[in-house]
């Protein structure tokens, strides 16, 4: 297994490469960051213009500057990956790109964290439940519950969230959510309880919002999984020695259909960076998602890069962890 | 609750050169003047111990010179007294590189500190000489409110850090020092205990602040880009008021609706306007121009914008100088530019040898256009470049809306044949003409040339008083209008509101620091 | 070697591939059946007639004319009421329904047809072909979409068309359907079935397209059916960030990112966009929920 893990983890470079490279050039042909600045009242002197384009390797062509983002051969010391610095940026000479992302990837963990527990756990009971109750009226509800959070545009439902939560505040008369911020400084210093009121007052609806899209998926995966289990042999065989449904279902259905969602739920996992971009924008979270379209706004490319890497490395990374744990759950698979 | 998220510590590099770093800075940041909400300039008293001094305005006899003085209260948080050696620092600065001040420093703006010979100061003055044969019609706004670094900022922490400010090298490192730090000092009434720059900014009062005590114990600046969420944040108690940068219809009626709410909306600083990209060989014809801007219907395009929360709109007839100005001269009376009158855009196209064939105009046979019609992406726009697309139909033009979100390279490469765009100014404007129409600029996006409008804008920058400079601006305009290359449409509307219980809390919108200008005048209500 | 997609049971369906018709009609039985896929079948089928033959029938198109009046409720020469700048909702409405679901539809087909051939061939050929094919794939997986939207939004020339952004979210979107059908193409190819045609000496084209891909249908029609629903959204989040389809052409995802801060100011355009993209995405999620039903032969055999 450890030759398996060492083996993918290699064949992982050339992809993050081939990543990297598509993404660099990308972001260099969707426009010249410097440009902008043409449009300021009043218009900084040329100097400045050159001097800021010095500074962001401009003067060098596209695949001078990759070079040099890998290598850092040539550059001021600020850039140059494999030296562990991951360029300047677009956003000024304060932006420090390595310590931004570490900063973010720790808001979004704290956002994503809780409501992928809070979704998985949602998908397996519900999609365990319409599977043993298939075509009942309680498989109808939640599959229409389910579609139905698949079915709206994710800035719309966290509009509606955003909404219900003021309008619960009013109706009970106390500020229990909020809807901007993660509330960093909100209760500093203060007693531990109030450090956690402050905190679930601003988590609670973001998680919300991203348990409500997660889950749906996942719980149709798992409703699927269900019924092909319980429709195996050896669960009707189960049945036929007169063993307990519920006991059928615990120690042999359920254990046997949480394969799939555990691969579904890893790839889902490596995904999240992505979806909480619309999330983290309407809650004003300052996430990963938001370091993306800022950077994307900026044309910042040494910041898009370290993006894409971390990302990159996780989708690698969680597909692995998907592959290990199938092995591990099911004992027919066997990595050589 | 500040609109966008201030991407610097100071507001002079290229990076922190926003307003949202400079409403950040409200209530941290010292400057020697402003103007109010009324349009008034108004010297800062607390900092300085008289009005600032003319030397000498006569270029001519010597060089161009005034002189500031500094309150003898007046101090930095840590107790040092301001100096004129801040002045100096804060010049050196915001000057070019090319001069040779500061190594690395990336300022955005630096015409008028690129006009300055040099600082001598003497303890608390500061005597500021331009260079030879130069002369500057805004003297007094060099260390403003309105100014690169929207204040002053101090000398003193360069030393105590290890820094020797003469040196250029070491002003350069304090430079980036003071852009990425968060400032734990302060020179006005509020200084920022707690904050970073992704999310608020918590100030409390100044200790050492010797003026007026400040009304609030303190103040939490949250920084929100989001305009769908103002009105939600705004009932649910996270948020007491904000000046949002742009004009939302939506957002202003829905917050209009709300009890505790004090609003207001009135006239802001960018203003929009139509240009033409003259390397465009069918747009230098300037009767095509005439009547392209003629069947525009600029009142159609302001009303369906502002109509709802702003019937009070004005249109834009003068580029330089807002409606209330006492500059203000109305360079589009007695133009079809702008009504959108189909018959009078008709009648010059058939005048100057153009035929309406169907749909499709024509000269000498040949089609004319299709034309891109660009723009950003904003609700405005987006109506505007609709309803001029609609219209220009009617006079047998195709325009091909193409939306882009990458202002500076499009309008840098001129790659439009017409475009909107919005320009923001503020009461001083010695330096706008030269920038938007001198043949030279960078700024001239559709290369514009004309000798005359050249020399008129140049003698604007160099005027010695600001009337002078007015009338030369008027002038241009004059040459400029009839010309057709760029049409004024109007100045959007900016609304701010806050809560009831706050008082003194109004918006300013002469200033980049908007509502927060008066920030140490804040109260609540009841006290 | 494993793959992360739960399928069916591609190799039943297989063995029953000598008796396709009445196969077939078994499975059109059973969709029938499904009653929650086929009402939302009349239903997307509604929509689409609402968005494609509407137009005909309506005398606002979704452009802007100055005889309309700006922020009209809904009234009689105006069913849906007006938008600020002098649109014709109901003429938005449709024409927005219709380009989404050109673009959505589009998508699906693109990236479906890529995508299957792409991982039928990295299945059947395996070992380093399969490995250099998968590593492609993976690199499309992690490259966000945005980046490539923002780089081609801005230069294209004429703008943005919902053929831009048709073909920008399908090449972000066949690499998913690359894997699962690779995935059940692994298990296939060990089937005596191909073993025989590769004994027959059939070509690897042939063999991919006459008996791989058709013994992968089930799987393939429910990841493009629920791929529809996807494009749809993933349209939608690109016009909240302000990259979607250019002006003055509209989509749902557009209209509702501009009536965005509507919901209590001018209700009449916050709703029906919204609505009806949710609708379409949900009917689509139903009618895929039945295909699979339909097509997964274990599934609906035992009725408990």
């Amino acid at each position: 297994m450890l030759v398996y893990t060492m083996r993918r983890l290699v064949g992982a470079i050339p992809v993050l490469v081939l990543a990297s490279i598509l993404t660099f050039v990308m972001v260099d042909i969707s426009g010249d960051p410097l440009l902008e600045l043409r449009t300021a009242t009043p218009p900084p002197p040329e100097a400045v213009i050159e001097q800021e384009a010095e500074r962001l390797y401009l003067d060098r062509s596209m695949p001078e500057r990759y070079w040099l983002w890998v290598t850092g051969i040539g550059g001021e010391g600020n850039i140059g990956l494999l030296q562990g610095e991951f360029g300047p940026s677009t956003q000024g000479q304060q932006y420090e790109i390595g310590p931004e992302i570490a900063e973010r990837l720790w808001t979004t963990l704290r956002l994503v964290g809780i409501a992928m527990l809070l979704a998985l756990g949602l998908a397996i009971i519900a999609g365990a439940v319409s599977a043993m109750r298939q075509y009942s009226k309680l498989d109808y509800t939640l599959t229409f519950v389910g579609f139905l959070c698949l079915a709206m545009p994710t800035f719309w439902l966290a509009g509606i969230v955003q909404a219900s939560g003021v309008e619960i505040n009013q109706l009970i008369g106390e500020n229990l959510f909020k809807t901007i911020g993660d509330g960093r400084y909100g209760a500093e210093g203060a007693p531990p309880w109030d450090q956690f009121v402050n905190a679930f007052a601003h988590m609670a609806l973001p998680t919300l919002v991203l348990m409500l899209t997660s889950f749906a998926s996942w719980s149709r995966y798992q409703r699927t999984s269900m019924l092909e289990v319980l429709n195996s042999d050896y669960v009707r065989l189960a049945r036929a020695k007169g063993l307990r449904d519920k006991v059928v279902i615990r120690r042999h259905a359920l254990r046997t259909a949480l394969i799939p969602l555990t691969t579904v739920f890893a790839l889902g996992v490596a995904g999240i960076i992505d979806g909480t971009i619309l999330t983290e924008t309407v809650f004003q979270w300052r996430g990963l998602g938001d370091f993306f379209i800022t950077a994307v706004e900026n044309n910042d490319s040494y910041a898009l890069m370290g993006w894409l890497l971390l990302s990159g490395f996780m989708v690698i990374l969680a597909n692995l962890i998907a592959d290990l744990l199938y092995g591990v759950l099911d004992p027919r698979i066997r990595y050589e | 609750m500040i609109n966008s998220l201030p991407s610097a510590w100071q507001a002079v590099s290229i990076a922190g050169g926003s307003v949202y770093v400079v409403q950040m800075l409200s209530g941290v940041l010292p400057y020697t003047g402003q103007w109010n909400p009324e349009g008034e300039y108004e010297y800062n008293m607390d900092v300085l111990a008289e009005e600032p001094e003319l030397v000498n305005d006569d270029p001519d006899e010597g060089p161009f010179e005034w002189k500031f003085t500094f309150d003898e209260d007046a101090v930095w948080s840590d107790g040092t007294p301001m100096s004129g050696e801040d002045l100096r620092a804060t010049w050196m600065m915001s000057a070019s590189p090319d001069e040779g001040y500061c190594e690395g420093c990336d300022s955005r703006g630096t015409m008028s500190a690129d006009k300055i010979e040099e600082i001598e100061t003497d303890g608390q003055t500061a005597t500021i000489r331009l260079k030879e044969g130069l002369a500057d019609p805004e003297w007094e706004s060099v260390f403003d409110a309105h100014s690169v670094a929207g204040g002053f900022l101090p000398a003193h922490l360069a030393e105590e850090n290890g820094w020797d400010i003469d040196d250029p090298a070491q002003l350069g490192e304090y430079y980036e020092w003071l852009h990425s730090t968060m400032p734990e000092w302060s020179g006005g009434p509020y200084q920022i205990v707690e904050g970073d720059l992704n999310t608020e900014v918590i100030k409390e009062p100044n200790p050492e602040w010797w003026g007026d005590e400040p009304g609030l114990d303190r103040i939490r600046m949250p920084f929100n880009d989001d305009e769908g969420t103002f009105y939600n944040a705004f009932v649910n108690d996270e948020i007491d008021g904000a000046n949002p940068a742009d004009y939302n219809e939506d957002v202003f009626t829905q917050l209009e609706g709300v009890d505790n709410a004090n609003m207001g909306i009135d006239e802001g600083s960018t203003w929009e306007h139509l240009s033409f990209n003259l390397e465009v060989e069918a747009l230098q014809d300037v009767e095509l121009r005439r009547a392209i801007f003629t069947a525009i219907d600029r009142d159609d395009i302001a009303s369906r914008n502002y109509e709802a929360g702003y019937p009070e709109y004005e249109l834009k007839n003068n580029h330089i100088f807002g409606n209330d100005s006492e500059y203000f001269v109305d360079h589009y009376e007695d133009e079809t530019q702008g009504t959108g009158d189909i018959d009078a855009a008709t009648e010059i196209l058939e005048d100057a040898g153009y035929e309406i064939e169907g749909d499709q105009l024509t000269l000498d046979g040949e089609e004319v256009g299709p034309f891109s019609l660009r723009s950003t992406d904003s609700s405005v726009r987006n109506t505007s470049v609709q309803l001029i697309q609609q219209k220009l139909a009617e006079i047998g033009i195709t325009a091909n809306i193409d939306m882009t979100d990458d202002l500076g390279t499009m309008t840098a490469e001129a790659d439009y044949d017409i475009v909107q765009f919005g320009w923001s100014g503020s009461p001083w404007f010695a330096t706008n003409p030269e920038q938007f129409w001198h043949s030279e600029s960078g700024s001239n996006f559709g290369g514009y040339a004309n000798d005359e409008v050249d020399e008129l804008t140049e003698a604007v920058t160099n005027a010695s008083s600001l009337d002078e400079a007015a009338d030369k601006a008027n002038q241009a305009m004059e040459v400029l209008v009839p010309e057709a290359y760029v049409m004024p449409l109007m100045a959007d509307p900016n609304y701010f509101f806050a809560d009831e219980r706050l008082e003194n809390v109004h918006d300013n919108l002469n200033s980049s620091y908007r509502a927060t200008y008066n920030i140490g005048e804040w109260t609540l209500a009841d006290q | 070697m494993s793959n992360g997609t739960p399928t069916t049971a591609p190799g039943r369906t297989a063995q029953r591939s000598a008796a396709d018709r009445t196969q077939l009609q078994t499975i059109v039985r059973r969709f029938v059946r499904h009653r929650p896929a086929m009402i939302s079948l009349f239903v997307l089928i509604v929509i689409a007639a609402f968005a494609f033959i509407g137009p005909f029938f309506w005398m606002w198109d979704h452009r802007v004319s100055s005889e309309i009046l700006s922020n009209q409720p809904p009234d009689s020469t105006h069913p849906l009421g007006t938008s600020s700048a002098g649109h014709d909702v109901l003429g938005q409405l449709m024409r927005g329904a219709q380009q989404t679901l050109k673009v959505a539809l589009t998508v699906s087909l693109c990236a479906t047809a890529f995508g299957s051939l792409w991982g039928a061939t990295a299945g059947y050929y395996g070992g380093r072909t399969d490995a250099m094919m998968m590593r492609i794939v993976d690199v499309f997986l992690i490259v966000p979409p945005l980046v490539a939207v923002a780089a081609l939004a801005g230069n294209t020339k004429g703008g943005t068309t919902w053929s831009t952004i048709a073909i920008i979210i399908a090449l972000f979107s066949w690499a998913q359907i690359a894997r699962v059908v690779r995935g059940v193409v692994l298990s296939l190819r060990e089937q005596e079935f191909i073993e025989a045609a590769k004994a027959s000496g059939a070509s690897a084209p042939w063999i991919i397209l006459r008996h791989l891909l058709p013994n992968a249908a089930g799987p393939i029609i429910v990841a493009a059916t629920l791929l529809v629903a996807i494009a749809i959204l993933m349209e939608a989040g690109l016009s909240f960030l302000q990259f979607g389809i250019q002006l003055p052409d509209i989509s749902l995802g557009q209209l509702i990112g501009e009536a965005r801060t509507a919901v209590s100011t001018r209700p009449w355009t916050f709703y029906p966009p919204g609505v009806l993209l949710v609708l379409i995405c949900l009917t689509i999620n139903f009618i895929g929920d039945g295909l699979r039903d339909a097509l997964d032969p274990k599934q609906t055999m035992v009725r408990r």
